[in-house]
């Protein structure tokens, strides 16, 4: 498995759609950090306004799903779906001797950290950084760093399940449009179920769903009950979503 | 003994939808043996090797790679493995050093030594940073090779592995092959359509058409069967070869199992054989010339110039 996760690790830093996805998300977020730093942007009602976070707003881009999937949708498209496309490098794979479900765990663990770098760790660095830069870091004390460390803690859980989601479709239709195409979709799908009147199981189903969760963790204020909620769905989540796409892969013919 | 086998498959079948890719196949393949799988376009040697090499999953039966059933030891088996499958896979975006480096870390191959050993064995050692989309159709084939080889591997399945290879390239390929063979005892299984290569190279051979092994057989045997001779059936073998031998003076003929002599000699002198056959009151039965040349013996095999 370590050396899988070496080979994985090794790719995506060849990957050039990697570098490129990294690239835009350290420039839009530094923009936009900066836009709302200055005042010329202004956005209000946010939940770090709530707890005195003002200069971060920019980061609520970064938390919507339909927003941050056109990044990790698209590098799921080139880091995964290509693998299975006409280099077929993913037969390499397989007759590498490793089990299959190993080498399925290695790619959405390296996707996953990948997907947090450019997705969490990038807006969320230039928004300290910017702060620096513009003199406003005094605005981060004891109570809001608490928030934001708990927050991005239960935040990654979600997206780590959002992941599992998108591996299994990258493997599962093995081509990088129509994994870009689905995601969206698939983001677009869960928007309308949150803000149109949909069927009773679908709103219970979602409701514990890590899209629900992804509005709740960044509330200012969490009771515990909430938090062991969301810690069960992001794990549940993630497990049975990566045994799924275990089996998937497992029972996968190679083309 | 079963341990002499790389290889065995047992009534392998592969069914898509109604059509039997690969059917009820029972091929064996000894250790170092450079088996050579001769087969039309869309006979099944792809999907066969497949199926062998874990890719794809078998409908019925089952196979036995070093002894082990494959449904409990194919990976493990795998990693003994080296294998080109219909085309090298590769990383377009990576150098031949970087492609290979991929795969080191997949199989786990400690020590990077290798990587410029094996570049160095297939001729791609000068490529620097020159990217896999640019190289040649034959230096991709050379760079999937080299993957296939980096693992040191007791057994080696190549599907069409001359592709896009120049003439040299493919000389070179085959004495390479050759020499992993002699020196290393490696074991290949090497898929092609282009009998005259696979001839040169193979010491067995299997033939399939439309997804079914239609003969299985050593090198010995097919030089016998395409080797040209007169091949002749008299009331009695016996007495047909005293007088070959002792009137004729021949030595080169064979007796064969089913009771027909096969004459190497005197080809062009067929009346002479005949008369001295009958004048010593032998009756024949059946004399005709026989023989042919690889490609024409396949052609017969499978029916004919019949092509997907």
């Amino acid at each position: 498995m370590t050396n899988l996760l070496k080979a994985e690790m090794f790719k995506l830093g060849k990957n050039r759609a990697f570098w490129m996805i990294l690239a835009i998300s350290a420039g839009l977020s530094t923009l936009m950090h900066y836009l709302i730093m200055v005042g010329w942007w202004m956005m209000d009602g946010t939940p770090f306004d709530a707890v005195g976070l003002g200069g971060m707003n920019a980061l609520s881009m970064f938390l919507v799903p339909a927003f941050f999937n056109l990044m990790i949708g698209t590098l799921a498209a080139f880091f995964i779906s290509t693998e299975f496309g006409a280099g077929g490098v993913i037969r390499n794979q397989i007759l590498s001797g490793r089990h299959r479900s190993q080498i399925y765990v290695s790619k959405y663990i390296v996707y996953t950290l990948g997907s947090v770098l450019i997705g969490v760790l990038i807006p969320l660095s230039t928004g300290l950084i910017m702060l620096a830069v513009t003199g406003k870091l005094e605005i981060l004390d004891g109570g809001n760093i608490m928030y934001f460390i708990r927050m991005h803690l239960l935040f990654i859980l979600q997206y780590a399940g959002y992941t599992a989601l998108i591996t299994l479709l990258a493997v599962f239709t093995e081509d990088s449009g129509k994994t870009i195409i689905f995601s969206v979709l698939f983001t677009l799908l869960m928007f309308v179920i949150e803000k149109m009147p949909v069927f009773n199981i679908v709103e219970i189903i979602y409701d514990y769903s890590i899209f629900q969760q992804f509005n709740l963790v960044v509330a200012p204020r969490m009771s515990a009950v909430m938090m062991a909620e969301a810690v069960i769905v992001g794990v549940v989540t993630i497990v049975v979503v990566v045994v799924a796409g275990c089996v998937t892969f497992g029972r996968k013919e190679i083309k | 003994m079963m341990n002499d086998y790389i290889l065995k498959t047992n009534g392998l079948t592969k069914k898509f939808k109604n059509h039997h890719a690969v059917d009820k196949v029972d091929l064996s393949i000894r250790k170092g043996d450079i088996y050579g799988f001769i087969g039309q376009n869309g006979a099944g040697k792809s999907t066969m090797l497949r199926l062998v090499t874990g890719l794809s999953f078998p409908t019925e039966g089952s196979l036995e790679i070093f002894g082990t059933d494959a449904r409990t030891g194919l990976n493990d088996a795998q990693k003994r493995m080296g294998a080109i499958i219909e085309s090298p896979a590769l990383f377009s975006e990576m150098t031949s050093r970087e492609n290979l480096e991929v795969h080191r870390r997949q199989k786990g191959i400690p020590g990077r030594e290798c990587i410029d050993e094996t570049l160095r064995l297939v001729g791609l050692s000068g490529t620097g940073e020159k990217k896999a989309k640019n190289f040649s159709l034959g230096m991709k084939q050379r760079l999937g090779l080299a993957m296939a080889l980096l693992s040191d591997p007791e057994f080696l399945i190549l599907d069409e592995p001359t592709n896009g290879l120049d003439p040299i390239g493919i000389v070179e390929f085959r004495d390479l092959i050759r020499k992993l063979n002699r020196e290393k005892g490696l074991t290949v299984l090497i898929s092609s359509h282009i009998l005259g290569e696979l001839y040169q190279l193979a010491t067995t051979y299997g033939i399939i058409h439309e997804g079914k092994l239609i003969e299985e057989l050593s090198l010995k045997e097919l030089d016998e069967k395409c080797r040209r001779h007169l091949k002749i059936e008299v009331d009695d073998v016996t007495k047909g070869a005293t007088v070959l031998e002792s009137v004729l003076g021949i030595t080169d003929f064979e007796v064969m199992p089913d009771k027909t002599i096969n004459l190497y000699q005197h080809l062009d002198d067929v009346r002479m054989v005949s008369r001295a056959l009958t004048d010593n009151g032998l009756i024949i039965e059946h004399f005709a010339r026989a023989g042919d040349s690889l490609e024409s013996y396949f052609s017969k095999l499978v029916g004919g110039g019949r092509h997907d």
